[in-house]
């Protein structure tokens, strides 16, 4: 029951962000300097068409006004069309959205676990060499510039061995072809997943298993854990069951600290591999200045970092019932 | 001769503090490294305005030698070969250790100076204040900065650096702020903050007079890490094509291979400006880890446990 009071109280809270938020990008998009008509019409539009727009869009009345209709605009999922595309903004947005969440939502929780996995071989073997290779390592690949490991990773797997397609999210021939079983089409798909999929992971996994390194020296010297040392358990019980559990509680903290950097890097990632992700739309709509749909695309992207911090705090709460808000 | 020493130290007491906190930094391997990357990145920059007086084909961004007009391995006349209109790639790479280093520790300071002030604020005047900047704190720490600044780019048009160095600094003062502000709480409670406001001291001078020095070693410890990202961010930046047209930084050299499509046969191109980057936050990393320890004893004495 606690829980649910705490999801509500964080949901109300993530409501009043989003306002704030979805107010700022109004001001934002108005008041930037230039015209903010030519930002929200089309300019290969006929003229009556526009003014069709302009009054739908409340661009010819006082800036309050403008606000009523942009909110009952944003709420009806009228987002107008996209410049590029020429089709309805919300439409693109609802197709790029699944392909976004299949390859992130994977990457992190992969990298979570193999973090939390390696973080506790790692500091069981402190100070040994298997230590010090995990957390150099980690180190590197956390470091390293996302999207020239990215091109790395196609020169190399894509290029020059051939391993995986260079660029996309499916190969046409496969998905046009009525023959082909729907399995044959899922593993296209992750044939094409794993390059993207990859990057994300190097360059996350490190970080949470530096972690769950550390969290776990801490745990480590609890005095339940010397208890359990005493009893005589084996060291992989310890390790497995009374320690580890603990120990990987920050690590999902800092899955919803770290979430801002991973959806930077999850843009990133999809405009080098040309996945068509809501990140990629956001970069490609921002060169075009195609307005509405960099708009709509950054909003959606809002709510998506909002939601998963909430699942985050959830899974944290649930996790560790010790704190109850 | 250990007097004299010892007399000086005592009037600097800083200078002690930092010789001890030195005497502990030395031992850490990882620091030394992250260090002597950093001095032979610190060379680069320094060298980088050697190239140009030697001959103006080796000017970064304008320079082109005459005989090329196409992307050349490396050779006597361009040590990592030209990119694709026969700049020298050797002369960008120096460039763009200038720029991140400027970028990076300018958008690191800017952002401290937000988060500490913004923390010692929030904590020590707690309540309502607190509440209202924390809060604050909160939405930024959740937007995602380069897509931010990418927002940016598409309502104000291209960026000038200064600006993206802003930008950057005014989306990375939370995480500074929330630990500020922790150790400020703590500060509080100490018996010279009562004295001081006892004493008649006014809130601004036991802001800056009494709480400031005690949280400000934190507070460039912190530094540190947010050049890493100033600088990441950066780069990814001009990678899409969005940076400053008139800096050669190594995110603009990587969007050139990437997006004149050399970046299958020309791997004396691809290959120094994305390692330089990696190198470059691994280096600021690798520093702030070493000095995290330099700062705090707990993490010393575990290391010492072993």
């Amino acid at each position: 029951m606690e829980l649910l009071k705490y999801i509500g109280r964080r949901l109300i809270q993530i409501v009043i962000i989003f306002f704030v938020i979805l107010t700022v990008l109004f001001l934002l998009f108005r008041l930037a300097p230039g015209d903010p008509v030519s930002r929200m019409v089309d300019p290969d539009m006929t003229p009556e068409d526009a003014e069709l727009l302009i009054s739908q869009l409340g661009l010819d009345q006082p800036l309050g006004v403008q606000y009523v209709y942009y909110l009952k605009n944003f709420f009806t999922g009228n987002f107008g069309n996209s410049f590029n595309y020429g089709e309805p903004v919300i439409k693109i947005i609802w197709d790029r959205l699944p392909n976004t969440i299949l390859l992130f939502t994977t990457a992190i929780i992969l990298s979570a676990l193999v973090g939390i996995f390696l973080g506790k071989i790692a500091s069981w073997h402190k100070g040994e060499k298997t230590d010090t290779v995990m957390t150099i390592g980690a180190l590197v690949t956390h470091t390293v510039f996302l999207p020239w490991l990215g091109l790395i990773l196609i020169w190399v797997f894509a290029y020059k061995l051939g391993w995986f397609p260079i660029t996309g999210m499916l190969s046409e021939d496969i998905w046009m072809d009525p023959d082909v079983g729907l399995l044959t089409k899922y593993l296209d798909v992750f044939h094409h997943m794993v390059l993207p999929l990859a990057t994300l992971f190097l360059i996350h996994f490190g970080s949470y298993l530096l972690i769950m390194r550390s969290s776990m020296l801490d745990t480590l010297k609890e005095d339940y854990i010397l208890t359990a040392k005493a009893k005589g358990l084996k060291e992989k019980v310890i390790r497995n069951h009374h320690a580890a559990p603990n120990a990987a509680l920050p690590v999902v903290t800092s899955v919803g600290l770290s979430l801002a950097f991973s959806i930077n890097g999850g843009a990133l990632t999809e405009t080098v591999f040309t996945w068509p992700g809501i990140g990629r739309e956001l970069v490609m709509s921002v060169s075009q200045n195609d307005y509405p749909l960099a708009q709509a695309s950054f909003l959606l992207i809002a709510i998506v970092v909002l939601l998963s911090n909430l699942v985050v705090d959830i899974l944290y709460a649930y996790l560790d019932p010790r704190i109850r808000y | 001769m250990e007097k004299p020493n010892k007399k000086r130290l005592n009037r600097f007491p800083w200078v002690a503090r930092f010789l001890g906190g030195w005497a502990i930094y030395r031992q850490n391997l990882l620091g030394k490294i992250g260090l002597g990357l950093l001095v032979i990145f610190g060379l680069m920059a320094l060298c980088s305005f050697i190239p140009p007086l030697i001959d103006p084909m080796y000017q970064p961004m304008i320079g082109v030698d005459p005989e090329i007009s196409y992307s050349t391995g490396p050779c006597i006349r361009h040590w990592l070969g030209t990119d694709f209109m026969g700049r020298d790639i050797l002369s960008q790479l120096l460039a763009g250790a200038r720029v991140a280093f400027m970028v990076g520790i300018s958008a690191a300071f800017m952002s401290i100076v937000f988060g500490t002030a913004i923390g010692m604020i929030a904590g020590y005047m707690g309540r309502f204040i607190d509440t209202l900047l924390m809060r604050f704190a909160d939405m930024i720490m959740v937007m995602p900065t380069l897509l931010v600044v990418l927002i940016m780019a598409a309502l104000f048009g291209q960026l000038n650096i200064w600006t993206i160095v802003l930008i950057i600094a005014l989306f990375r003062w939370p995480g500074v702020s929330r630990v500020i502000r922790a150790q400020t709480l703590s500060l509080k409670q100490r018996p010279f903050i009562e004295a001081a406001k006892v004493a008649g001291a006014s809130h601004a001078r036991i802001i800056f007079r009494h709480i400031m020095p005690n949280v400000l070693p934190l507070a460039f410890l912190y530094m540190t890490f947010r050049v890493t990202s100033a600088i990441i961010i950066e780069a990814a930046l001009a990678f899409l094509g969005f940076g400053d047209p008139s800096t050669v930084s190594w995110g603009m050299m990587l969007q050139w291979v990437w997006k004149t499509g050399h970046m299958f046969n020309a791997p004396y191109w691809l290959l120094p400006p994305g390692i330089c980057i990696s190198l470059i936050t691994l280096s600021f990393y690798m520093l702030g880890r070493a000095m995290d320890e330099v700062l705090d004893p707990r993490l010393r004495n575990e290391e010492q446990a072993g």
